[in-house]
């Protein structure tokens, strides 16, 4: 039992690029399965005039049209009469990618590092208020117009950029020179930032005209959607320009990772501290100085969704970091991959409110069929990262003491998952056993090396 | 339980290869492979029941392996597996526990938070009430019991977290004891336990086999085996040595069965010239985690073009030398300094970049990092250099260039620069090390087991190459388990014991049987102690040390010729 779960820890860690996409593709369909099958029979339990009936039953819900809508109407229905392709849904999608790709990408240069940044969104509202503030100081002595635009636009993502470093920088700090655990000091000034920010707001920067917790709207030429450009309008709260930004601050940061120094010691710092320090890795300025690239991207995060979405900072931010959590880990932590785990993100929120707009199906409802999305696509890659933290050798030492029967009850929910996983993998099964062999030679080495000490 | 067995057992010392059922655990030619390293091979090993066995070998030398197959983690390739008399093949370690065996870890399996009862009984808390609650009336009882028998003195309600570690220790005996096991196996017990604790533990072994349990030690310090066991098994390279009987032995003797004595090819160097001081310590002191002072006071100078060999049992404090030597931990007192320069507060960033090339002992954790290919671990250590990086961006078309060449040239297989790191064999992985520190161009090349693991071939490739480093004038220091190693190649040998050098020397002046004394932490006699220690009185100034340690320009140097 155990041993076959070692097995699949393995083939899923050395799985190559082409089948981790597959297997991507094929927990996908399998969710969209399960999901098709949920949907049908809760239409069993709702009542419509119309529906499918079989024996006696009414069946009110049409899955197909529900994941019609879902992806294509997260599209703007691209095979119905009267398609724009600048259209508010499309719109939406694009917008939330883009968000999700900053607060992505900010997980997952921390998770690069070997650290769990949960707190990008904290950095994010962080960042946006500092942004929203900044903008609107920076307007009074900056002309308006054109020149505005290309002043206060930059000012602004650099203020959020600096502000979400910061904020970024206190948990790496914490870390590297107290020994606090980012996980926990991380949530903590999640809501630190909350409250942070909401005083700061009622102390000085609220908006005198409005009842609403918020702050004065930025000026018009500040906003992204206004500049000039081809695409969407400015009432649609998307801009090309800022996807496009998203787009090479994706490739930048891959490029960083990959090709310098920095980036090359951050990744050793992630998969191997100690041979960090063998190569003369400062482990505690690693440590403070990812946290605050982590968190400057979740403040490049929050700068946008100021500038782009309300053109002012409010209370309630959406939970754009969090979710950043769950595309870093649908992406493996791959910049690039970032990109195509935020666009799915987009098409389901888009897709969603297309949902409600177009069928009977519950918002609750709706809400279940993307978090299956999500949970089928994500858990081969968590599975992943888990089986990569902890490695084989350190489960046989769990097992040394013998207490056998509490390990057991361990494997039962791995268990569970394997049905889940094993769709995807039998197509690759051929090429898993190369790096099944490859493995084996790793856990020798391991052994050795642990040996006597 | 069989204690009418202990007293007969007492009588017959030559008595090991009797009949079998006098054997508590009976391992015969245990082979256990993992992929490119066979960890026992063809392994004998023969416990009496009611007595202390140790099992003494240097780290990696297959110690916990063999243990770990006779506890049920492992299923050996080939071989037999006896316990009582009975031939077993154990699935898990539930089954070697259900037969009577239990393991105490070196890292301990207990629940901090709860009580020495709880721990003790878990996984196996009697029930009442149908199996509704926990019996803790009985647990209890049986604890004092076992107390009582045993002589122990742990209070079962008492929190682990407030237990000292060995009292922690002796909680890991009662849960074994509890289980019902006859044979414990005790991981490396000493190596948390203060000097007091450790006696203790030797006052419990001792009642335990009176009570006629039979104890499994594993040990790499010759003076426990000595002190604890009633009869010793050498282990060396996954081998069998031999099973002595400590009163029958000497420690030296020990010593050498340990590291062995490998035939290597002489290659003995060509007279030295006695250059500049490279590294030099002054008054080095260093503790280790548990803060205990595992170096005391250690001076040492290393000239360019010579080589200073470091010989000693492993675990004697070398490691914590070396690592602050090359900047991975920072010594708690004392000097280093380094191409004249007091580097003792410098990073490793630094003094890498000073020229200071490092073989570090562990290689699958510091000198490569596993699942990155070839070409990625050929820059470790030089990502800053501006051989390799320019305003921060690695040319990772030169570092494929240099990854090829050291590949090339030291014969590194596959020659793939693609392959990820751990996909090489453990030969291959410290060829490929020793090949990129060694082409770093440096001053110091500070070099531990250079050739663990590596076949003849190569371990003669890289000791020529260490020579041609010698002559080009870099400084080597040296750090090996293996005394024919040291012993050729270094000009000069300090040997190790306890944290602090026993005796620096030419080597050619030692005979084995002295080297193997010194290991051992006795100074033959006929050595003069005070001349040749690293007393006080030589750390007094850098001239003193100098002298006492500086290449004596006219000593036997012509004789070994």
């Amino acid at each position: 039992m155990r041993e076959s779960i070692e097995q699949l820890l393995d083939r899923l860690i050395h799985a190559s690029a082409v089948e981790r996409v597959a297997v991507s593709i094929a927990a996908l369909l399998a969710s969209i399965l399960v999901g098709a099958v949920l949907v049908f029979v809760s239409g069993g339990f709702a009542s419509c005039r119309t529906g499918l009936d079989i024996v006696g039953w009414t069946f009110c819900y049409n899955p197909m049209q529900v994941y019609y809508e879902l992806f294509l109407g997260a599209l703007g229905h691209p095979l119905e009469p009267g398609f724009h392709p600048l259209n508010f849904n499309l719109a939406t999608t694009l917008q939330q990618t883009t968000l999700l790709v900053f607060t992505g990408l900010s997980v997952a240069v921390a998770f690069r590092a070997g650290l769990f940044n949960i707190g990008t969104q904290g950095q994010l509202v962080v960042g946006g208020l500092a942004t929203a503030v900044t903008v609107l100081y920076a307007a009074a002595i900056v002309p308006g117009g054109f020149v505005g635009t290309i002043v206060l636009i930059p000012i602004g993502v650099l203020a959020g950029a600096i502000a979400g470093g910061l904020y970024g920088a206190i948990p790496g700090a914490l870390k590297a020179y107290g020994g606090a655990n980012e996980v926990i000091t991380t949530i903590m000034l999640n809501f630190v930032a909350v409250g942070l920010t909401s005083t700061l707001l009622s102390w000085q920067f609220q908006d005198p005209n409005s009842a609403n917790p918020q702050t004065a709207p930025v000026p018009e030429y500040a906003e992204i959607p206004n500049i000039p450009f081809i695409g969407f309008g400015g009432r649609m709260n998307f801009s090309m320009l800022a996807l496009g930004f998203a787009i090479v601050l994706m490739i930048v940061i891959a490029w960083l990772l990959a090709r310098t120094s920095f980036g090359y010691e951050l990744r050793i710092s992630g998969v191997q501290p100690l041979a960090a320090a063998y190569g003369g890795v400062d482990d505690k300025r690693m440590t403070v100085t990812s946290m605050t690239l982590s968190g400057a991207l979740g403040g490049i995060g929050g700068a946008f969704w100021v500038l782009m979405v309300h053109g002012r900072w409010l209370e309630n931010v959406p939970a754009l970091g969090f979710d950043g959590i769950a595309v870093s880990i649908l992406a493996g932590n791959n910049p690039l991959g970032v990109g195509a785990a935020a666009f799915l993100f987009g098409v389901l929120q888009s897709g969603s409110r297309s949902i409600s707009t177009g069928t009977a199906v519950p918002p609750e409802l709706v809400g279940i069929l993307s978090g299956l999305i999500i949970l089928f696509v994500a858990m081969p890659e968590f599975f992943r990262m888990i089986g990569m933290r902890y490695g084989i050798g350190q489960k046989k030492a769990v097992r040394a003491d013998g207490g056998a029967r509490v390990a057991t009850d361990e494997e039962s929910p791995n268990g569970g998952n394997r049905t889940s996983v094993d769709d995807g993998d039998q197509p690759a099964a051929d090429d898993g056993n190369q790096t099944v062999a490859a493995d084996g030679d790793q856990t020798a080495a391991d052994n050795g090396g642990e040996g006597d000490d | 339980m069989t204690e009418t067995r202990t007293g007969a057992d007492e009588t017959d010392p030559s008595g090991r290869p009797s009949t079998n059922s006098d054997l508590a655990v009976h391992l015969d030619g245990i082979t256990k492979r993992f992929p490119g390293v066979i960890a026992n091979d063809d392994v004998d090993l023969a416990v009496e029941r009611g007595t202390v066995h140790a099992l003494l070998g240097e780290n990696g030398a297959g110690k916990t392996t063999l243990m770990n197959v006779l506890y049920g983690l492992y299923e050996p390739n080939e071989g037999r597996v006896v316990v009582d008399g009975t031939e077993r093949s154990f699935e898990s370690p539930r089954d070697a526990i259900e037969t009577g065996i239990g393991m105490i870890h070196q890292h301990f399996m207990l629940v901090d938070t709860m009580t020495v009862a709880e721990n003790i009984a878990l996984g196996n808390e009697p029930r009442k009430w149908f199996g509704l609650a926990v019996d803790r009336d009985r647990i209890d009882q049986k604890i004092h019991d076992l107390c009582d028998r045993y002589g122990f003195d742990v209070d079962p309600q008492a929190t682990v977290s407030d237990l000292s570690v060995g009292a922690q220790q002796r909680v890991e005996i009662l849960k074994a004891l509890y289980r019902g096991a006859d044979i414990l196996i005790l991981d490396e017990p000493t190596a948390v336990l203060t000097p007091q604790e450790v006696e203790g533990l030797y006052d419990v072994l001792e009642e335990l086999t009176a009570q006629g349990k039979t104890i499994i030690f594993i040990t790499h310090k010759l003076g426990e085996a000595t002190h604890a066991a009633d009869e010793i098994t050498v282990l060396r390279d996954g081998k069998s040595v031999g099973t002595v009987d400590p009163n029958q032995t000497s420690q030296d003797e020990l010593a050498e069965y340990m590291v062995g004595r490998e035939v290597l090819l002489e290659a003995e160097a060509d007279a030295r010239e006695a250059g500049e001081t490279v590294l030099s310590a002054a008054d080095l002191t260093v503790e280790d985690a548990r803060d205990v002072e595992v170096v005391s006071g250690i001076d040492l100078e290393v000239h360019a073009g010579e080589i200073f060999g470091i010989a000693g049992v492993d675990g004697n404090g070398q490691a914590e030398l070396i690592e602050s030597i090359t900047g991975l931990m920072t010594p708690d007192e004392g000097t280093i300094s380094f191409g004249g320069k007091d580097v003792t507060e410098w990073s490793r960033r630094e003094r890498i970049a000073a020229g200071m090339a490092y073989i570090p002992e562990d290689r699958h954790e510091r000198g490569l990092v596993m699942s990155f290919d070839l070409v990625e671990n050929g820059v470790l250590g030089s990502q800053r250099s501006p051989e390799f990086s320019r305003s921060g961006r690695i040319n990772w078309d030169g570092v494929r260039d240099h990854t090829e060449s050291v590949i090339d040239t030291y014969d590194v297989r596959p020659p793939d620069a693609d392959a990820d790191a751990e996909s090489l064999s453990g030969g291959n992985q410290q060829k490929f090390i020793v090949g990129r520190e060694f082409e770093r161009d440096p001053d110091l090349v500070v070099a531990t087991h250079p050739t663990r693991g590596v076949d003849i071939g190569s371990t003669e490739f890289i000791h020529d190459r260490l020579l041609d480093l010698r002559r080009e004038g870099v400084a080597i220091l040296l750090v090996s388990s293996k005394l024919d190693e040291v012993r050729s190649l270094s000009d000069r040998l300090a040997v190790i014991y306890e944290g602090q050098f026993m005796d620096v020397t030419d080597p050619d002046d030692l005979t084995e049987e002295e080297l193997g004394l010194l290991m051992a932490g006795e100074r033959p006699e006929e050595r003069p102690v005070s001349e040749s220690t690293t007393g006080t009185d030589s750390s007094m100034d850098a001239t003193g040390s100098d002298a006492a340690f500086g290449p004596e320009t006219g000593d036997t140097g012509g004789e070994s010729e």
